[in-house]
Protein backbone atom coordinates (compact mmCIF):
# COMPACT_ATOMS: atom_id res chain seq x y z
CA UNK A 1 0.00 0.00 0.00
CA UNK A 2 1.26 3.31 -1.27
CA UNK A 3 2.11 5.75 2.31
CA UNK A 4 3.26 8.85 2.08
CA UNK A 5 6.54 9.57 4.04
CA UNK A 6 5.58 12.88 5.41
CA UNK A 7 2.61 12.94 7.80
CA UNK A 8 4.06 11.49 11.71
CA UNK A 9 0.97 9.35 11.61
CA UNK A 10 1.49 7.57 8.15
CA UNK A 11 2.92 3.80 8.43
CA UNK A 12 2.40 3.92 12.27
CA UNK A 13 -1.07 1.72 12.95
CA UNK A 14 -0.35 3.25 16.87
CA UNK A 15 -0.06 6.57 16.46
CA UNK A 16 -2.41 6.16 13.42
CA UNK A 17 -5.37 4.45 15.90
CA UNK A 18 -4.13 6.99 19.12
CA UNK A 19 -5.10 10.05 17.05
CA UNK A 20 -8.27 8.03 15.52
CA UNK A 21 -9.97 7.54 18.58
CA UNK A 22 -11.60 10.77 19.26
CA UNK A 23 -12.74 10.64 15.94
CA UNK A 24 -14.56 7.00 16.57
CA UNK A 25 -16.31 8.52 19.42
CA UNK A 26 -17.74 11.25 17.21
CA UNK A 27 -18.46 9.00 14.86
CA UNK A 28 -20.82 6.79 17.30
CA UNK A 29 -22.12 10.04 18.74
CA UNK A 30 -23.37 11.60 15.59
CA UNK A 31 -24.64 8.54 14.08
CA UNK A 32 -26.38 7.25 16.81
CA UNK A 33 -27.52 10.76 18.33
CA UNK A 34 -26.32 9.94 21.58
CA UNK A 35 -29.03 7.39 21.49
CA UNK A 36 -28.07 4.30 19.44
CA UNK A 37 -31.14 2.42 18.60
CA UNK A 38 -30.32 -1.76 18.74
CA UNK A 39 -34.16 -2.58 18.88
CA UNK A 40 -34.25 -4.31 15.43
CA UNK A 41 -31.39 -6.76 14.05
CA UNK A 42 -31.45 -4.58 10.70
CA UNK A 43 -30.92 -1.43 13.19
CA UNK A 44 -27.90 -2.79 14.62
CA UNK A 45 -26.63 -4.28 11.19
CA UNK A 46 -26.82 -0.75 9.83
CA UNK A 47 -25.44 0.77 13.13
CA UNK A 48 -22.23 -1.43 12.96
CA UNK A 49 -21.70 -0.94 9.03
CA UNK A 50 -21.72 2.57 8.96
CA UNK A 51 -19.47 3.17 12.16
CA UNK A 52 -16.89 0.82 11.08
CA UNK A 53 -17.40 2.31 7.39
CA UNK A 54 -16.33 5.35 8.64
CA UNK A 55 -13.80 4.41 11.22
CA UNK A 56 -11.82 2.60 8.55
CA UNK A 57 -11.98 5.63 6.21
CA UNK A 58 -10.49 7.37 8.72
CA UNK A 59 -8.12 5.36 10.16
CA UNK A 60 -6.77 4.69 6.39
CA UNK A 61 -6.49 8.44 6.03
CA UNK A 62 -4.48 8.92 8.85
CA UNK A 63 -2.59 5.69 8.46
CA UNK A 64 -1.64 5.94 4.44
CA UNK A 65 -1.19 9.80 4.83
CA UNK A 66 -3.57 9.69 1.83
CA UNK A 67 -6.68 11.68 1.79
CA UNK A 68 -8.42 11.75 -1.60
CA UNK A 69 -9.29 8.38 -1.97
CA UNK A 70 -11.27 7.46 1.44
CA UNK A 71 -12.68 11.10 1.29
CA UNK A 72 -14.35 10.04 -2.26
CA UNK A 73 -15.55 6.94 -0.81
CA UNK A 74 -17.36 8.47 2.22
CA UNK A 75 -18.70 11.72 -0.09
CA UNK A 76 -19.89 9.53 -3.01
CA UNK A 77 -21.92 7.18 -0.16
CA UNK A 78 -23.33 10.37 0.82
CA UNK A 79 -24.52 11.58 -2.52
CA UNK A 80 -25.96 8.21 -3.41
CA UNK A 81 -27.59 7.18 0.11
CA UNK A 82 -28.65 10.83 0.24
CA UNK A 83 -30.65 10.17 -3.23
CA UNK A 84 -31.99 6.85 -2.18
CA UNK A 85 -33.01 8.26 1.49
CA UNK A 86 -34.68 11.41 0.13
CA UNK A 87 -36.88 9.78 -2.86
CA UNK A 88 -37.82 7.36 -0.31
CA UNK A 89 -39.29 9.88 2.18
CA UNK A 90 -40.74 11.46 -0.73
CA UNK A 91 -42.59 8.84 -2.03
CA UNK A 92 -43.61 8.23 1.66
CA UNK A 93 -44.76 11.31 2.22
CA UNK A 94 -46.23 12.25 -1.26
CA UNK A 95 -46.68 9.41 -2.89
CA UNK A 96 -44.05 10.27 -6.03
CA UNK A 97 -40.86 12.42 -6.26
CA UNK A 98 -43.09 15.35 -7.66
CA UNK A 99 -44.74 18.09 -5.37
CA UNK A 100 -47.38 19.87 -6.49
CA UNK A 101 -48.92 23.77 -6.04
CA UNK A 102 -50.31 23.06 -3.09
CA UNK A 103 -47.17 21.90 -1.38
CA UNK A 104 -45.71 24.84 -2.47
CA UNK A 105 -48.63 26.71 -0.58
CA UNK A 106 -48.11 24.62 2.55
CA UNK A 107 -44.15 25.62 2.37
CA UNK A 108 -43.47 21.98 2.48
CA UNK A 109 -40.40 21.97 0.05
CA UNK A 110 -36.39 21.05 1.96
CA UNK A 111 -34.28 23.98 1.69
CA UNK A 112 -31.11 23.29 0.40
CA UNK A 113 -27.32 25.23 0.52
CA UNK A 114 -27.57 26.21 -3.00
CA UNK A 115 -30.71 28.32 -2.40
CA UNK A 116 -28.80 30.48 -0.38
CA UNK A 117 -27.26 32.34 -3.74
CA UNK A 118 -30.62 33.59 -4.85
CA UNK A 119 -31.87 34.39 -1.01
CA UNK A 120 -29.66 36.81 -0.17
CA UNK A 121 -30.61 39.98 -2.62
CA UNK A 122 -34.40 39.44 -1.66
CA UNK A 123 -34.18 39.09 2.42
CA UNK A 124 -31.74 42.80 2.32
CA UNK A 125 -34.34 44.46 -0.13
CA UNK A 126 -37.35 42.90 0.76
CA UNK A 127 -37.47 41.18 4.08
CA UNK A 128 -38.35 37.98 2.84
CA UNK A 129 -37.30 34.82 1.77
CA UNK A 130 -38.19 33.96 -2.00
CA UNK A 131 -38.72 29.77 -1.38
CA UNK A 132 -41.29 28.05 0.25
CA UNK A 133 -39.96 25.77 2.62
CA UNK A 134 -40.47 25.76 6.43
CA UNK A 135 -38.56 28.37 8.59
CA UNK A 136 -37.80 26.31 11.30
CA UNK A 137 -39.63 22.89 11.66
CA UNK A 138 -39.55 19.90 9.70
CA UNK A 139 -36.65 18.07 7.50
CA UNK A 140 -34.32 20.90 6.11
CA UNK A 141 -36.31 23.74 7.73
CA UNK A 142 -34.62 27.06 6.31
CA UNK A 143 -32.90 28.31 9.23
CA UNK A 144 -31.33 24.78 9.89
CA UNK A 145 -29.76 24.70 6.63
CA UNK A 146 -28.30 28.69 6.97
CA UNK A 147 -26.62 28.17 10.52
CA UNK A 148 -25.10 24.86 8.59
CA UNK A 149 -24.28 26.85 5.14
CA UNK A 150 -22.80 30.03 7.18
CA UNK A 151 -20.89 27.76 9.78
CA UNK A 152 -19.19 25.18 7.37
CA UNK A 153 -18.18 27.86 4.98
CA UNK A 154 -16.42 30.43 7.68
CA UNK A 155 -14.18 26.76 9.09
CA UNK A 156 -14.18 25.19 5.85
CA UNK A 157 -14.61 27.37 3.14
CA UNK A 158 -14.85 25.52 -0.17
CA UNK A 159 -13.94 22.59 1.51
CA UNK A 160 -17.66 21.70 2.12
CA UNK A 161 -17.71 20.86 -2.10
CA UNK A 162 -15.78 18.00 -1.54
CA UNK A 163 -16.85 17.17 2.68
CA UNK A 164 -20.18 18.31 2.75
CA UNK A 165 -21.92 19.03 -0.29
CA UNK A 166 -24.74 15.84 -0.90
CA UNK A 167 -24.84 16.27 -4.73
CA UNK A 168 -20.97 16.52 -5.55
CA UNK A 169 -20.54 12.97 -4.31
CA UNK A 170 -22.18 11.96 -7.86
CA UNK A 171 -20.06 14.14 -10.14
CA UNK A 172 -17.39 12.84 -8.30
CA UNK A 173 -18.06 9.54 -8.32
CA UNK A 174 -18.54 9.15 -12.46
CA UNK A 175 -14.69 11.37 -12.73
CA UNK A 176 -13.63 8.08 -11.23
CA UNK A 177 -15.03 5.49 -13.67
CA UNK A 178 -12.61 5.26 -16.27
CA UNK A 179 -9.08 4.68 -15.82
CA UNK A 180 -8.06 7.71 -17.95
CA UNK A 181 -9.81 10.49 -19.43
CA UNK A 182 -11.54 10.66 -23.29
CA UNK A 183 -11.23 14.55 -23.43
CA UNK A 184 -7.64 15.22 -21.92
CA UNK A 185 -8.21 19.07 -22.20
CA UNK A 186 -10.91 21.39 -20.20
CA UNK A 187 -9.93 24.74 -20.72
CA UNK A 188 -9.04 26.45 -16.99
CA UNK A 189 -11.07 29.26 -17.55
CA UNK A 190 -14.28 27.56 -17.45
CA UNK A 191 -13.62 27.41 -13.46
CA UNK A 192 -15.17 31.18 -13.47
CA UNK A 193 -18.36 30.58 -15.20
CA UNK A 194 -19.79 29.51 -11.86
CA UNK A 195 -19.32 33.12 -11.09
CA UNK A 196 -21.31 33.99 -14.26
CA UNK A 197 -24.14 31.44 -12.98
CA UNK A 198 -23.76 33.20 -9.74
CA UNK A 199 -24.20 36.49 -10.73
CA UNK A 200 -27.40 35.83 -12.93
CA UNK A 201 -28.96 33.55 -10.70
CA UNK A 202 -28.71 36.18 -7.92
CA UNK A 203 -30.01 39.11 -9.97
CA UNK A 204 -32.96 36.81 -11.35
CA UNK A 205 -33.74 36.14 -8.08
CA UNK A 206 -34.05 39.68 -7.25
CA UNK A 207 -36.22 40.66 -9.84
CA UNK A 208 -38.43 37.76 -10.22
CA UNK A 209 -38.38 36.80 -6.50
CA UNK A 210 -38.63 33.34 -7.30
CA UNK A 211 -35.26 30.99 -6.46
CA UNK A 212 -34.64 30.72 -10.73
CA UNK A 213 -31.75 28.24 -10.45
CA UNK A 214 -34.15 25.34 -8.49
CA UNK A 215 -36.90 26.63 -10.74
CA UNK A 216 -35.26 25.71 -14.15
CA UNK A 217 -31.41 24.74 -13.80
CA UNK A 218 -30.81 22.21 -10.85
CA UNK A 219 -29.18 19.32 -12.42
CA UNK A 220 -29.86 17.28 -9.24
CA UNK A 221 -33.88 17.68 -9.17
CA UNK A 222 -33.08 14.57 -11.01
CA UNK A 223 -32.30 12.42 -8.17
CA UNK A 224 -34.71 14.47 -5.31
CA UNK A 225 -38.10 15.99 -6.05
CA UNK A 226 -39.18 18.34 -8.97
CA UNK A 227 -42.12 20.06 -9.65
CA UNK A 228 -45.46 18.08 -11.54
CA UNK A 229 -45.13 18.04 -15.23
CA UNK A 230 -49.17 19.84 -15.98
CA UNK A 231 -47.85 22.48 -18.40
CA UNK A 232 -45.34 22.97 -21.52
CA UNK A 233 -43.42 25.19 -19.07
CA UNK A 234 -43.00 22.53 -16.60
CA UNK A 235 -42.03 20.16 -18.84
CA UNK A 236 -39.42 22.21 -20.35
CA UNK A 237 -38.28 22.95 -17.09
CA UNK A 238 -37.86 18.78 -16.81
CA UNK A 239 -36.04 18.73 -19.92
CA UNK A 240 -33.77 21.19 -19.19
CA UNK A 241 -32.51 19.93 -15.58
CA UNK A 242 -32.71 16.26 -16.59
CA UNK A 243 -30.49 17.43 -19.52
CA UNK A 244 -27.91 19.07 -18.00
CA UNK A 245 -28.00 15.96 -15.08
CA UNK A 246 -26.90 13.78 -18.04
CA UNK A 247 -24.51 16.47 -19.55
CA UNK A 248 -22.57 17.95 -16.06
CA UNK A 249 -23.09 14.94 -14.24
CA UNK A 250 -22.83 12.35 -15.71
CA UNK A 251 -21.53 12.74 -19.41
CA UNK A 252 -19.04 15.17 -18.99
CA UNK A 253 -17.39 13.70 -15.57
CA UNK A 254 -17.24 10.53 -16.86
CA UNK A 255 -15.61 11.90 -20.18
CA UNK A 256 -12.63 14.20 -18.43
CA UNK A 257 -12.56 12.84 -15.18
CA UNK A 258 -13.01 16.34 -13.89
CA UNK A 259 -16.26 16.93 -11.62
CA UNK A 260 -17.68 18.89 -14.17
CA UNK A 261 -21.03 20.39 -12.91
CA UNK A 262 -19.08 21.54 -9.53
CA UNK A 263 -16.49 23.02 -11.65
CA UNK A 264 -17.85 24.86 -14.16
CA UNK A 265 -21.84 25.58 -13.14
CA UNK A 266 -23.05 25.27 -9.50
CA UNK A 267 -23.48 28.65 -8.12
CA UNK A 268 -22.90 27.84 -4.40
CA UNK A 269 -19.34 26.59 -5.23
CA UNK A 270 -18.92 30.10 -6.37
CA UNK A 271 -20.22 31.51 -3.08
CA UNK A 272 -18.33 29.24 -1.54
CA UNK A 273 -15.30 30.10 -3.25
CA UNK A 274 -15.67 33.55 -2.09
CA UNK A 275 -14.88 32.18 1.72
CA UNK A 276 -12.04 30.47 0.70
CA UNK A 277 -10.79 34.05 0.44
CA UNK A 278 -11.24 34.55 5.15
CA UNK A 279 -11.05 30.91 5.70
CA UNK A 280 -8.38 29.61 8.22
CA UNK A 281 -7.40 26.87 5.67
CA UNK A 282 -5.85 26.08 2.17
CA UNK A 283 -3.38 23.81 0.03
CA UNK A 284 0.21 25.59 -0.26
CA UNK A 285 3.01 23.90 -3.22
CA UNK A 286 6.39 24.12 -1.92
CA UNK A 287 8.00 25.72 -4.67
CA UNK A 288 11.56 24.35 -3.48
CA UNK A 289 10.25 20.60 -3.70
CA UNK A 290 8.30 21.11 -6.88
CA UNK A 291 9.61 20.20 -10.29
CA UNK A 292 6.55 21.35 -12.42
CA UNK A 293 5.51 17.95 -13.18
CA UNK A 294 1.86 19.10 -13.61
CA UNK A 295 0.80 16.20 -12.29
CA UNK A 296 -1.67 18.38 -9.90
CA UNK A 297 -3.18 20.33 -12.97
CA UNK A 298 -3.96 16.90 -14.80
CA UNK A 299 -5.63 15.17 -11.48
CA UNK A 300 -7.34 18.19 -10.05
CA UNK A 301 -10.86 17.46 -10.48
CA UNK A 302 -12.22 21.36 -9.92
CA UNK A 303 -9.21 23.11 -12.75
CA UNK A 304 -7.88 24.83 -9.38
CA UNK A 305 -4.59 24.50 -10.13
CA UNK A 306 -2.44 25.89 -13.25
CA UNK A 307 0.63 27.44 -13.82
CA UNK A 308 0.02 30.68 -12.67
CA UNK A 309 -0.89 28.87 -9.07
CA UNK A 310 2.00 26.92 -9.05
CA UNK A 311 4.22 29.57 -9.27
CA UNK A 312 2.61 31.68 -6.73
CA UNK A 313 2.09 28.70 -4.59
CA UNK A 314 -1.14 27.47 -3.65
CA UNK A 315 -4.20 26.94 -4.94
CA UNK A 316 -6.97 28.53 -6.39
CA UNK A 317 -9.45 30.25 -5.00
CA UNK A 318 -12.18 27.83 -6.36
CA UNK A 319 -10.28 24.83 -4.78
CA UNK A 320 -12.22 22.28 -2.63
CA UNK A 321 -9.71 20.61 -0.71
CA UNK A 322 -9.94 17.53 -1.76
CA UNK A 323 -6.47 16.55 -1.80
CA UNK A 324 -6.47 14.91 -4.63
CA UNK A 325 -3.39 16.85 -5.57
CA UNK A 326 -1.27 16.19 -2.26
CA UNK A 327 -1.91 12.17 -2.95
CA UNK A 328 -0.66 13.07 -6.46
CA UNK A 329 1.91 14.81 -5.64
CA UNK A 330 5.01 12.79 -6.21
CA UNK A 331 7.38 14.80 -4.61
CA UNK A 332 4.68 15.84 -1.52
CA UNK A 333 5.33 19.52 -2.50
CA UNK A 334 1.43 20.18 -1.55
CA UNK A 335 0.35 20.12 1.66
CA UNK A 336 -3.25 21.38 3.68
CA UNK A 337 -2.14 24.53 5.56
CA UNK A 338 -3.09 27.09 7.87
CA UNK A 339 -2.97 30.70 6.91
CA UNK A 340 -0.41 32.48 8.87
CA UNK A 341 1.88 29.52 9.59
CA UNK A 342 5.17 28.42 8.07
CA UNK A 343 4.57 26.27 5.01
CA UNK A 344 6.96 24.28 5.37
CA UNK A 345 6.59 23.24 9.22
CA UNK A 346 4.18 21.25 11.15
CA UNK A 347 2.43 19.36 7.99
CA UNK A 348 0.73 16.80 10.44
CA UNK A 349 -0.49 19.10 12.38
CA UNK A 350 -1.79 21.44 10.02
CA UNK A 351 -3.61 18.30 8.21
CA UNK A 352 -4.69 16.72 11.48
CA UNK A 353 -6.41 20.54 12.34
CA UNK A 354 -8.19 20.17 8.49
CA UNK A 355 -9.23 16.83 8.45
CA UNK A 356 -10.98 16.42 12.05
CA UNK A 357 -13.85 19.70 11.26
CA UNK A 358 -13.91 18.25 7.23
CA UNK A 359 -13.92 14.50 8.32
CA UNK A 360 -16.84 14.99 10.64
CA UNK A 361 -19.16 17.45 8.50
CA UNK A 362 -18.45 14.39 6.41
CA UNK A 363 -19.97 12.12 8.84
CA UNK A 364 -22.80 14.27 10.05
CA UNK A 365 -23.92 14.63 6.74
CA UNK A 366 -23.77 11.06 5.84
CA UNK A 367 -23.85 9.12 9.46
CA UNK A 368 -27.89 8.81 9.90
CA UNK A 369 -28.64 9.01 6.39
CA UNK A 370 -26.36 5.87 5.20
CA UNK A 371 -27.22 3.94 8.47
CA UNK A 372 -31.20 4.18 7.51
CA UNK A 373 -30.15 3.77 3.64
CA UNK A 374 -28.99 0.31 5.06
CA UNK A 375 -31.85 -0.23 6.90
CA UNK A 376 -33.94 0.25 3.65
CA UNK A 377 -31.71 -1.87 1.49
CA UNK A 378 -32.22 -4.64 4.65
CA UNK A 379 -36.08 -4.06 4.06
CA UNK A 380 -35.72 -4.66 0.26
CA UNK A 381 -33.85 -7.32 0.65
CA UNK A 382 -36.11 -9.17 3.68
CA UNK A 383 -39.42 -7.92 2.31
CA UNK A 384 -39.49 -6.84 -1.32
CA UNK A 385 -40.26 -3.15 -0.72
CA UNK A 386 -38.61 -0.24 0.36
CA UNK A 387 -41.74 2.05 1.15
CA UNK A 388 -43.68 -0.75 2.84
CA UNK B 1 -50.46 62.78 -16.78
CA UNK B 2 -48.46 65.48 -16.07
CA UNK B 3 -44.75 65.56 -17.48
CA UNK B 4 -43.10 65.49 -13.76
CA UNK B 5 -44.81 62.59 -12.76
CA UNK B 6 -43.42 60.78 -15.64
CA UNK B 7 -40.12 61.63 -14.50
CA UNK B 8 -41.34 60.56 -10.94
CA UNK B 9 -42.58 57.25 -11.85
CA UNK B 10 -39.40 56.74 -13.80
CA UNK B 11 -37.42 57.64 -9.97
CA UNK B 12 -39.66 55.27 -8.11
CA UNK B 13 -39.33 52.06 -10.41
CA UNK B 14 -35.83 52.89 -11.86
CA UNK B 15 -34.85 50.08 -9.67
CA UNK B 16 -36.72 47.74 -11.50
CA UNK B 17 -35.61 49.08 -14.73
CA UNK B 18 -32.00 48.82 -13.48
CA UNK B 19 -32.06 44.77 -12.28
CA UNK B 20 -33.82 43.95 -16.07
CA UNK B 21 -31.23 45.59 -17.79
CA UNK B 22 -28.01 44.77 -15.74
CA UNK B 23 -27.99 41.17 -17.09
CA UNK B 24 -27.29 42.43 -20.47
CA UNK B 25 -25.24 45.48 -19.49
CA UNK B 26 -23.12 44.30 -16.48
CA UNK B 27 -22.21 40.94 -18.62
CA UNK B 28 -20.35 43.57 -21.52
CA UNK B 29 -19.01 45.95 -19.10
CA UNK B 30 -17.28 43.43 -16.97
CA UNK B 31 -16.30 41.78 -20.54
CA UNK B 32 -14.66 44.80 -22.09
CA UNK B 33 -12.84 45.26 -19.43
CA UNK B 34 -12.32 49.18 -19.97
CA UNK B 35 -11.84 51.98 -17.47
CA UNK B 36 -14.57 53.71 -15.65
CA UNK B 37 -14.71 57.08 -18.03
CA UNK B 38 -14.96 54.72 -21.03
CA UNK B 39 -17.46 52.34 -19.70
CA UNK B 40 -19.41 55.85 -18.92
CA UNK B 41 -19.59 56.09 -22.89
CA UNK B 42 -20.42 52.33 -23.00
CA UNK B 43 -23.35 53.09 -20.58
CA UNK B 44 -24.34 56.46 -22.61
CA UNK B 45 -24.57 54.66 -26.16
CA UNK B 46 -26.78 51.58 -23.78
CA UNK B 47 -28.97 54.65 -23.05
CA UNK B 48 -29.40 55.87 -26.26
CA UNK B 49 -30.10 52.97 -27.43
CA UNK B 50 -33.04 52.41 -24.64
CA UNK B 51 -33.73 55.84 -25.33
CA UNK B 52 -34.15 55.11 -28.80
CA UNK B 53 -36.74 51.85 -27.96
CA UNK B 54 -38.59 54.56 -25.56
CA UNK B 55 -39.81 56.68 -28.30
CA UNK B 56 -40.60 53.98 -31.24
CA UNK B 57 -42.36 52.46 -27.98
CA UNK B 58 -44.26 56.25 -27.24
CA UNK B 59 -44.84 56.91 -30.84
CA UNK B 60 -46.87 53.23 -30.84
CA UNK B 61 -48.44 54.28 -27.39
CA UNK B 62 -49.68 57.31 -28.23
CA UNK B 63 -50.67 55.97 -32.01
CA UNK B 64 -52.43 52.12 -31.01
CA UNK B 65 -51.28 52.26 -27.52
CA UNK B 66 -54.32 49.66 -26.66
CA UNK B 67 -52.05 47.22 -29.20
CA UNK B 68 -49.66 47.36 -26.51
CA UNK B 69 -51.80 46.88 -23.37
CA UNK B 70 -54.00 43.91 -24.79
CA UNK B 71 -52.72 40.44 -25.19
CA UNK B 72 -52.07 40.00 -28.58
CA UNK B 73 -50.42 36.96 -30.94
CA UNK B 74 -48.86 39.68 -32.85
CA UNK B 75 -47.05 41.35 -29.89
CA UNK B 76 -46.02 38.06 -28.47
CA UNK B 77 -44.83 37.14 -32.26
CA UNK B 78 -42.40 40.37 -32.17
CA UNK B 79 -41.11 40.47 -28.84
CA UNK B 80 -40.29 36.85 -29.19
CA UNK B 81 -38.24 38.23 -32.20
CA UNK B 82 -36.90 41.13 -30.08
CA UNK B 83 -35.42 38.24 -27.80
CA UNK B 84 -34.51 36.42 -30.04
CA UNK B 85 -32.17 38.81 -32.16
CA UNK B 86 -30.84 39.67 -28.49
CA UNK B 87 -29.60 36.62 -27.85
CA UNK B 88 -27.86 36.08 -31.18
CA UNK B 89 -26.29 39.01 -30.45
CA UNK B 90 -25.15 38.63 -26.84
CA UNK B 91 -23.86 35.15 -27.71
CA UNK B 92 -22.07 36.31 -30.34
CA UNK B 93 -20.54 38.89 -28.08
CA UNK B 94 -19.46 36.11 -25.70
CA UNK B 95 -17.48 34.51 -28.34
CA UNK B 96 -15.91 37.85 -29.80
CA UNK B 97 -12.41 37.96 -28.41
CA UNK B 98 -12.70 35.32 -25.91
CA UNK B 99 -9.67 33.66 -26.86
CA UNK B 100 -7.66 36.74 -26.04
CA UNK B 101 -9.01 36.42 -21.97
CA UNK B 102 -8.20 32.54 -22.22
CA UNK B 103 -4.81 32.68 -23.99
CA UNK B 104 -3.41 35.22 -24.22
CA UNK B 105 -4.03 35.28 -28.15
CA UNK B 106 -5.00 37.76 -30.86
CA UNK B 107 -8.55 38.03 -31.63
CA UNK B 108 -8.86 35.96 -34.96
CA UNK B 109 -10.14 38.19 -38.25
CA UNK B 110 -13.46 36.82 -38.65
CA UNK B 111 -14.86 38.00 -35.20
CA UNK B 112 -13.01 41.28 -35.98
CA UNK B 113 -15.74 41.66 -38.42
CA UNK B 114 -18.34 42.99 -37.35
CA UNK B 115 -17.69 44.38 -33.83
CA UNK B 116 -13.90 45.33 -34.51
CA UNK B 117 -15.58 47.55 -37.63
CA UNK B 118 -18.74 48.91 -35.51
CA UNK B 119 -17.60 48.83 -31.16
CA UNK B 120 -20.97 50.47 -30.25
CA UNK B 121 -23.00 47.46 -31.73
CA UNK B 122 -23.36 45.94 -28.61
CA UNK B 123 -24.04 48.32 -26.07
CA UNK B 124 -26.42 50.45 -28.46
CA UNK B 125 -28.28 47.51 -29.87
CA UNK B 126 -28.13 46.04 -25.98
CA UNK B 127 -30.41 49.15 -24.95
CA UNK B 128 -32.54 48.88 -27.85
CA UNK B 129 -33.77 45.93 -27.38
CA UNK B 130 -33.92 45.98 -23.40
CA UNK B 131 -35.39 49.11 -23.88
CA UNK B 132 -38.70 47.71 -26.21
CA UNK B 133 -38.34 45.05 -23.56
CA UNK B 134 -42.11 45.99 -21.51
CA UNK B 135 -40.86 45.45 -18.09
CA UNK B 136 -43.54 46.26 -15.28
CA UNK B 137 -43.33 50.18 -14.71
CA UNK B 138 -43.07 50.34 -18.33
CA UNK B 139 -46.21 48.91 -18.87
CA UNK B 140 -47.51 51.41 -16.45
CA UNK B 141 -46.23 54.34 -18.22
CA UNK B 142 -47.41 52.89 -21.28
CA UNK B 143 -50.78 52.99 -19.61
CA UNK B 144 -50.46 56.38 -18.76
CA UNK B 145 -49.43 57.19 -21.79
CA UNK B 146 -52.20 55.78 -23.80
CA UNK B 147 -54.29 58.36 -21.28
CA UNK B 148 -52.69 61.07 -22.64
CA UNK B 149 -54.44 60.29 -26.23
CA UNK B 150 -51.42 61.96 -28.89
CA UNK B 151 -48.45 60.69 -29.95
CA UNK B 152 -46.41 64.49 -29.27
CA UNK B 153 -47.43 63.92 -25.33
CA UNK B 154 -46.76 60.30 -24.89
CA UNK B 155 -43.13 60.77 -26.65
CA UNK B 156 -42.51 63.64 -23.79
CA UNK B 157 -43.88 61.35 -21.12
CA UNK B 158 -41.75 58.22 -22.25
CA UNK B 159 -38.54 61.12 -22.58
CA UNK B 160 -38.86 62.07 -18.55
CA UNK B 161 -40.14 58.82 -17.34
CA UNK B 162 -36.63 57.78 -19.37
CA UNK B 163 -34.43 60.15 -17.70
CA UNK B 164 -36.34 59.26 -14.17
CA UNK B 165 -35.20 55.25 -15.05
CA UNK B 166 -31.48 56.40 -16.33
CA UNK B 167 -30.06 58.05 -12.89
CA UNK B 168 -30.08 54.15 -11.70
CA UNK B 169 -27.30 53.69 -14.64
CA UNK B 170 -25.22 55.73 -12.77
CA UNK B 171 -23.24 53.17 -10.94
CA UNK B 172 -22.81 50.88 -13.70
CA UNK B 173 -19.53 52.45 -15.16
CA UNK B 174 -17.70 51.79 -11.61
CA UNK B 175 -17.64 48.14 -13.15
CA UNK B 176 -14.30 49.73 -14.48
CA UNK B 177 -12.28 49.86 -11.43
CA UNK B 178 -12.13 45.93 -11.65
CA UNK B 179 -10.85 46.05 -15.05
CA UNK B 180 -7.61 44.50 -14.72
CA UNK B 181 -9.09 41.13 -13.23
CA UNK B 182 -8.85 38.80 -16.51
CA UNK B 183 -11.11 36.78 -14.30
CA UNK B 184 -13.72 39.36 -13.99
CA UNK B 185 -13.76 39.55 -17.92
CA UNK B 186 -14.30 35.98 -18.49
CA UNK B 187 -17.08 35.87 -16.25
CA UNK B 188 -18.69 39.28 -17.98
CA UNK B 189 -17.91 36.99 -21.82
CA UNK B 190 -19.61 33.85 -19.52
CA UNK B 191 -22.71 35.43 -18.59
CA UNK B 192 -23.40 37.40 -21.67
CA UNK B 193 -23.29 34.08 -23.31
CA UNK B 194 -25.63 32.46 -20.61
CA UNK B 195 -28.13 35.59 -20.80
CA UNK B 196 -27.96 34.57 -24.58
CA UNK B 197 -29.22 31.05 -24.00
CA UNK B 198 -31.66 32.67 -21.51
CA UNK B 199 -33.60 35.00 -24.32
CA UNK B 200 -33.35 32.51 -27.20
CA UNK B 201 -35.38 29.88 -24.88
CA UNK B 202 -37.60 32.70 -24.17
CA UNK B 203 -38.20 33.43 -27.22
CA UNK B 204 -38.30 30.04 -28.60
CA UNK B 205 -40.74 29.15 -26.19
CA UNK B 206 -42.61 32.45 -26.92
CA UNK B 207 -43.23 31.30 -30.44
CA UNK B 208 -43.94 28.11 -29.79
CA UNK B 209 -46.33 28.42 -27.17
Amino acid sequence: MEKSVTYSTAGSVGKSLLLALPMFLLIFIFISGGKPDFSSTGNLIAFVITFLFFSYLFFMILYTGKTDRYRATGFIALALFFALVFIVNMIKARGSMTFSQENFLACDIPFCHIVTTMILIPIVFTKSIIFPGNIIEGFASISTMLVIVIGVSLALGRGFCSWGCFYGGWDEGTSRILHKPMIKKVNPMFRWMPFAVLLLVALTAAITLVPTYCDWLCPFKTVTEYEQVTSTSSLMKAIVFASLFAGLVLLLPLLTKKRIQCATFCPFGALSSLTNKINVFDVRIDREKCNDCKKCITVCPTLSINEKEIENGHSSMTCTKCGKCIDACAHQAIHFHIKGTPPDKRLTLARTLFLFPSFLLLVIFTGGTMEYGITLIIKLITTGSLIK
Amino acid sequence: MQLPEGFLLGLSTGAVCMAYCGPVLIPYLLGEGHTVRRNVGHVILFLAGRFAGYVVIGLIAGLAGQLLIRPSATKTVIIAVIYVILAALLIAYGFYRFREICLGQVQEKVKKLYFGRWPALVPMAGGVITGLNICPPFLLAIAKAVDAGNAATSIRLFIMFFLGTSLFFIPFPFVGFFRRQQVLRAIGKFAAILVGLFYIYRGIFMLIH
